[in-house]
Order: structure tokens, then C-alpha cells, then sequence
């Protein structure tokens, strides 16, 4: 822990003060996790160096040699699929002098040659020579094993989806998930090829705390009738019909979001305006049915949105899946691609491609009106009194109901911040827990 | 650059002055109509069949053979006619609350090259845009790209059948796109 | 006596049996007192370098064979095998070749000079 960290932790009893910024009594926000730059150094300590983070899909390195570059919070990694097919996940900076090594986004590779001084590293990471190298062989104490790459600590993959965390003692990702991974299959295993990314990364830059945009797809359908009405309009030619479902609700687990309705099945692929989506779901309707039971089969393309803690945020039925990377207290990069199932027909492949580019792209008529609301929430914290006011979470508390099929905590109806709340508590466990034995199981 | 089959016809030579002089009044036009918002004179401008696209540019080795855009990939535009209406449809709702107030737009076009193409009614142009554009007090964008056009003469006028956008950038350096380039 | 026959008799090294390396592959034999040898097989013709790298601690036994190019698995320096030329950045210094003798599926190397050792790991 650094130094100051040391002092705030002695001051603090043992607890982060960050934590304390999230108010589960008053489901309120201080604005202050939103521009304190001393949290966000924090964040990136307690959340992204310990958490699980999404890194990539199978997909994207089918090959021994191949690679996507991405970012484990500020960290740029090199996602490198090995000879062995194994996985591994490289911290993209020479061992030597911090260079950053390879400049590429994606490609193949035999090996990592750092511009600076020629050091080679292997697919593996191990440093395999530089220029000039009798000279190091010659050092005293200079040994190659020294110097190889740091790597992620730990690499899993969830029916395609690859995360990584940088902490050895962390639990597994099964267990990191927990019962959300009932509601991954939704969209990870409704068929027996499972599932791919289509090629290429939209990337962006939003001006506001990662924060926002994440929560706001954990449980944020509130927002979707106001801030959309002009995207909607735009595809379908209608407003979102309001009261939006009666038969919703909101689920959480360890601080993962889902919230959706099951009153217009088809409603987020059905805001593509494209007959060859709703075709092809209508199709294997029944198929998905007995694969994942009558509850599920109408989640699939649902009106509804997701997110797994701390950053990545999914859209069931648009099928766009993005991650927030900080880059300081009020700037994110996202990454963006769109998800298909593997053998679904090329022309129902390319509508998805279309949709997404249509709606969720920073040329898309519903992500453009996102924007500028996270931007303005990130920036009137500038001021002296606007950063005094706590923001509210409080809608539909007292909501939480049992429910016999859907795991984990269940809320009813989706116009509700309980995802949110879940949200904001799991960033508070982080912040103040020391180890991940404090971390609560929720 | 590896070559990439895209959606302009191959340029055939050099065109009369008069030729050059009407398809730059042409760009402009179509720069000021953007810069206007009246999105409704300039669909008059696109073919029915256009085909208006803008690749992602991907950070590629040079030596990789796949290259650093292509049709197979995500887009930023791969549009049709219906898809560009439906983007203007936006544009022009009352409640697209992030044109309201209206963004500041410049397109600033330039060094334009007219050529023949394949058929005898149809140039193609390459272009380079710069799109300045302010939105509320002091948020700035400034996105920069070539274009490669395929303008098509009907009845008297121009239109643009293809355009190919390829943007000088990576990350896209800004939240959104909110216009077309 | 021929000539040919009195080299093989007197100044030939036995390096590998031929089916030890496979079609466009390599086998990197260690001699005592000598540096690693690659011996790779391409299109049926035995060839016999250093194993080592003329630009760094490499072994090219290692490496990537495409046609009669090897590549360097540590800065991707190319040679021409049959001739042991430097092809590309970053490799300028060619690569020492030694005539091969192959003789009842045996591969043999003509080596003009002293056996050396260098003492380093390759």
C-alpha cells in the first residue's frame, strides 16, 4: 500500500474513506468519487488491480501467436494466445527501462521486440535476448528469468469470455461471478457453437468517471424512455411506450446487474428494425427454450441491460458489449464489440453488425444522447457547491422480492436504482476491504 | 496500405476544368448544407443506391497482410439510403436532446481531385475533410479523414453514389459523430 | 583413393541420423568442443550451420523455416540457409555453413577448421 493509503488506513480504522462515499441508509452518492483524484488512484489499486476484468473473447486470438492489446484498468496488456492454446495475458512495458513494446492493437506475432534496446520477449513472456546481448550475458548477476514480463496473476475464460486479474488471491472467476453466471448463459450458450465477437474494436472517448456509464447499464432503465425517445423514434418510428414493463425486474449479485422485462421479449433487438433478427430469434425460439428453460428464452433479447462489476457492460437482444477503462478521474476509453453466435447465417451476422453500428456506435442514434448525460453528470462536480450535493439512488427501495426461479437478489420492476445500490455497495466493499476474505458475498 | 477492395470504381484520368470546377461547387455545397443542418437538401444529394462508408482504422504492423480497414469489420457508417434517413430522422427529432442546442459545425474540404471514372457519367473525387465542430460553451472536436467519392450525373445534377471515409484516427477522439463527413 | 573418399574418412563429423530431422524442420546438435550445429532438411538436401545467431544469443534451431529462409526467433533476423546469408535487419553478419555428407542415412559434416568450443550457453 502506498504511503499515504498507510495513513488514511490508520486514521480510518482500517477502512478506505472512500468507502464511506457510498450511503446505503440514504442510497446517496458524494459526489466526491467523481473527482477526488486521490480515489481514483485508489481504484485503481483496490478494484482494478484486484478484481476480474474482461479482456477479451476467445474469439479474437483463435490462433497460437495471436494477440489483442486492451487495458486492465490503466495497465495496457497484450492478450496472447500460446502455443499450448493456453492464454496468457502480458503487461505491455519492457522489463528493461518501461518501454511500452508492441504498438499494434491485434495481429500475429512469434515474438515482442521492445524499440528501445531490442529486448525480445516470447509469446510467454520470457525475455528471450536483445541487442548487444553478450554484453548482458557478461554482467554479473544478470540472469534472463529475472526479467521476464509481468503477467496478469490469473486467466479464466467463461464460455468464451476471457477475464484476468492481476491479483493471485483472488477467487476463482466461478466464484467472482457467482449465480450471474445463470444469466450469462442467456446470451453465452443459447446455442451449441457458442459465441463469437465480429471482427474489429469501436473505440471512443467519453469525458466522465468510468462510474457513471457502468452503473448506468447495471440498472439504468429509467433513463431509456427519456434520453432514447429520439433513437427509438428514429428506427421504429414510435416513442418507447410509457410504464414500460409491468412484468420487470432488477437482479444483482456481487455487485453484477441485469435488469430487464418480460413484457416485450424481443424489444431490444426489435429497436434494430430488422426482420432477419427477429426471424432468426423467432426461429430458434423453441430450440433456446429447452436449452435454457421458458424464464430465459424471453431474457434473451429482452428490453433490458447488464453489467459485470466493476466495468463491463453488455446490452442483451442489441447484443453490444463494451468496457469502460478509466483513464483519470473524468475520462473513459471505450471499447466496444458486437457478439454473435457463432453459426448464425452470415446475412443475420452482418444485421447484427448494421444494428449496433445503427444504435450503440458513436455514430448510433441511441449512444449519442448517452454521452453528453455522463459528461455533465461527470463535470458539474467541478464546482464548490454542485460537489456538495450527494446524488440520489433511492428509486423503488423496498422492492426486493423472492423469486423461485431467478437466482440471486431480485427486485421487482426494472424502473427501480436497486442494481444500482448493489453497484455502488460492492465499490464500497472493495474500497475498504484489505483482503479479499472482507469482501462480502452478496 | 494493402490494397482493399472497396466501394469506388477505379479512376480513369483526368477531367475537363469544367468538370473540376463543378464537383468542388458540389463538395462545398454539400459541406455547407452540413454545416447548416438542412439535412433535407442534402439527401437531395445522395443517389438512392449510395453506399456511405467509414471503416474503423485498426493499429496494424505494416508488414500485416490483413490490413488496417476493411468491409468485414465494424463501421462507423455502412449505410445505405434508409439507414442515413433514419440517422437524419434523429437529427431532426425535437427530443434528440444532445442536438439541442445545435452542435457548431465546419467542414472545412479540401484538396480536391477529380478523375474519370469507369462509365462517362461518373467522377471519382478524393477529398480531405476537417470537421471542427463546438457544442455548448467550449467543448471542441476536430476529426480529420480523406474521402473517395463516386459522383454521378442525372438529369443536369450530381450525385453522390459511394462514399469511402477514412478517418486519421484510432480512437475516435471524441463521444460521438454527430454529422456526416 | 578419391578425394571425396579421403574427406569422408578423415575430416567428416557425424551429426544426426537423416530421419532424426524432418522434411523442412531442424535438429540443433550439440558436438563436444564445437558450438551447436542446426542441421535442417529442406526438399530432400541436408544443410549444416551454427545453430547460433550471427546478432545475438539465439538459437535458430529455434526459429521459423519458410522455404530455404530460417528465422530468428529473437529479432525475426533472417538467413538464407544453403548459403548462410544475412537477409534482413537485424542481421548483417552472414551465417557460418559447413559442407554436409549424407552416407547410409547418416548426416556428416565437413568441418575445415579446429574444433571449437565457445563455452557459452546457446
Amino acid at each position: 500500500m502506498k504511503a499515504l493509503e498507510q495513513a488514511k488506513h490508520r486514521a480510518n480504522g482500517g477502512r478506505s474513506q472512500a468507502a464511506a462515499l457510498y450511503d446505503d441508509k440514504n442510497c446517496s452518492v458524494d459526489r466526491r468519487m467523481f473527482w477526488d483524484e486521490e480515489i481514483y488512484q485508489e481504484e485503481l489499486d483496490r478494484i482494478f488491480h484486484r478484481c476480474w476484468l474482461f479482456v477479451a473473447h476467445e474469439s479474437q486470438i483463435q490462433e497460437p501467436g495471436q494477440f489483442v492489446s486492451t487495458y486492465m484498468g490503466e495497465d495496457n496488456v497484450l492478450v496472447v494466445r500460446q502455443s499450448d492454446r493456453s492464454i496468457r495475458v502480458l503487461v505491455n512495458s519492457c522489463t528493461h527501462r518501461g518501454n511500452r513494446i508492441c504498438h499494434a492493437e491485434l495481429g500475429t506475432a512469434r515474438n515482442f521486440v521492445c524499440n528501445y534496446h531490442g529486448w525480445s520477449f516470447g509469446l510467454d513472456g520470457r525475455l528471450l535476448g536483445m541487442h548487444e546481448s553478450e554484453a548482458f550475458e557478461n554482467t554479473p548477476n544478470f540472469e534472463f528469468k529475472d526479467f521476464g514480463l509481468s503477467t496478469a496473476a490469473r486467466v479464466s475464460t467463461y464460455k468464451g469470455l476471457v477475464f484476468a486479474t492481476f491479483d493471485p488471491s483472488a477467487p476463482s472467476l466461478e466464484e467472482y461471478l457467482g449465480d450471474y453466471t445463470w444469466y450469462l448463459d442467456i446470451l453465452l450458450d443459447n446455442d451449441d457453437g457458442g459465441t463469437e465477437f465480429l471482427p474489429g474494436t469501436i473505440k471512443s472517448v467519453f469525458r466522465c468517471n468510468w462510474k457513471l456509464p457502468s452503473e448506468n447499464s447495471t440498472g439504468d432503465a429509467l433513463h431509456a424512455g427519456w434520453t432514447h425517445d429520439s433513437g427509438v423514434r428514429a428506427m421504429l418510428g414510435t416513442g418507447v411506450a410509457p410504464g414500460f414493463g409491468t412484468d420487470s425486474y432488477q437482479i444483482n449479485i456481487n455487485g453484477h446487474g441485469w435488469q430487464c422485462n418480460f413484457d416485450y421479449p424481443l424489444g431490444n433487438a426489435a429497436s434494430f428494425g430488422d426482420k432477419r433478427i427477429l426471424s432468426y430469434l423467432k426461429e430458434r425460439r423453441d430450440v433456446v427454450r429447452r436449452r435454457l428453460g421458458a424464464l430465459r428464452v424471453n431474457m434473451l433479447a429482452a428490453v433490458s441491460s447488464a453489467g459485470i462489476f466493476p466495468n463491463f457492460s453488455f446490452l442483451p437482444g442489441q447484443s453490444t458489449f463494451r468496457v469502460w477503462h478509466p483513464r483519470g478521474v473524468d475520462e473513459v476509453e471505450m471499447h466496444s464489440w458486437v457478439l454473435v453466435n457463432k453459426n448464425a447465417p452470415p446475412e443475420v451476422k452482418d444485421a447484427y453488425r448494421k444494428g449496433v453500428m445503427m444504435t450503440f456506435s458513436p455514430s448510433g442514434v441511441f449512444e449519442m444522447d448517452d454521452g453528453e448525460n455522463f459528461e455533465f453528470s461527470t463535470r458539474t462536480v467541478r464546482g464548490a457547491e454542485g460537489r456538495r450535493r450527494p446524488i440520489y439512488y433511492g428509486l423503488s427501495r423496498g422492492s426486493k422480492i423472492k423469486h423461485n426461479e431467478l437466482p440471486g437478489n431480485v427486485y421487482r420492476g426494472q424502473i427501480n436504482d436497486a442494481n444500482q445500490r448493489a453497484y455502488f455497495r460492492r465499490w464500497a466493499d472493495f474500497m475498504s476491504a484489505e483482503t479479499w476474505s472482507e469482501v462480502p458475498d452478496r | 496500405m494493402s490494397v482493399v477492395k472497396d466501394n469506388a470504381t477505379a479512376a480513369c484520368g483526368i477531367v475537363p476544368a469544367s468538370v473540376q470546377g463543378e464537383i468542388e461547387r458540389f463538395l462545398y455545397l454539400e459541406a455547407r448544407l452540413l454545416d447548416e443542418g438542412d439535412y433535407d437538401s442534402w439527401l437531395v444529394l445522395l443517389a438512392p443506391d449510395i453506399h456511405y462508408w467509414m471503416p474503423i482504422i485498426e493499429n496494424r504492423m505494416r508488414g500485416d497482410p490483413i490490413g488496417t480497414y476493411g468491409p468485414d469489420r465494424v463501421a462507423y457508417f455502412d449505410d445505405t439510403l434508409d439507414d442515413i434517413k433514419r440517422r437524419v430522422a434523429r437529427f431532426q427529432s425535437r427530443t434528440a436532446w444532445a442536438e439541442d442546442p445545435a452542435t457548431r459545425h465546419i467542414h472545412v474540404i479540401s484538396n480536391i481531385e477529380v478523375e474519370a471514372g469507369e462509365k462517362p457519367d461518373e467522377v471519382v473525387a478524393h477529398s480531405i475533410f476537417i470537421n471542427y465542430r463546438n457544442r455548448g460553451e467550449r467543448d471542441e472536436d476536430i476529426l480529420y479523414g480523406r474521402r473517395r467519392d463516386l459522383i454521378r450525373r442525372r438529369s443536369g445534377s450530381w450525385l453522390l453514389a459511394r462514399r469511402r471515409i477514412l478517418i486519421a484516427q484510432n480512437v475516435l477522439l471524441a463521444k460521438n459523430i454527430n454529422t456526416f463527413l | 583413393m578419391t578425394a571425396v573418399t579421403f574427406l569422408t574418412e578423415q575430416a567428416t563429423t557425424f551429426l544426426c541420423d537423416a530421419d532424426e530431422v524432418a522434411e523442412a524442420g531442424v535438429k540443433c546438435v550439440r558436438l563436444p568442443n564445437r558450438h551447436p550445429i542446426a542441421v535442417f532438411r529442406i526438399r530432400g538436401q541436408f544443410y549444416a550451420t551454427d545453430d547460433r545467431c550471427t546478432h545475438a544469443a539465439a538459437s535458430l534451431s529455434q526459429g521459423d523455416i519458410d522455404g530455404d529462409v530460417v528465422t530468428c526467433p529473437v529479432h525475426s533476423g533472417a538467413f538464407h540457409i544453403p548459403t548462410g546469408k544475412a537477409l534482413c535487419f537485424p542481421v548483417t553478419e552472414d551465417l557460418k555453413t559447413y559442407r554436409v555428407v549424407v552416407k547410409e542415412g547418416k548426416v556428416f559434416a565437413v568441418f575445415a577448421d579446429r574444433a571449437v568450443s565457445d563455452g557459452a550457453n546457446s
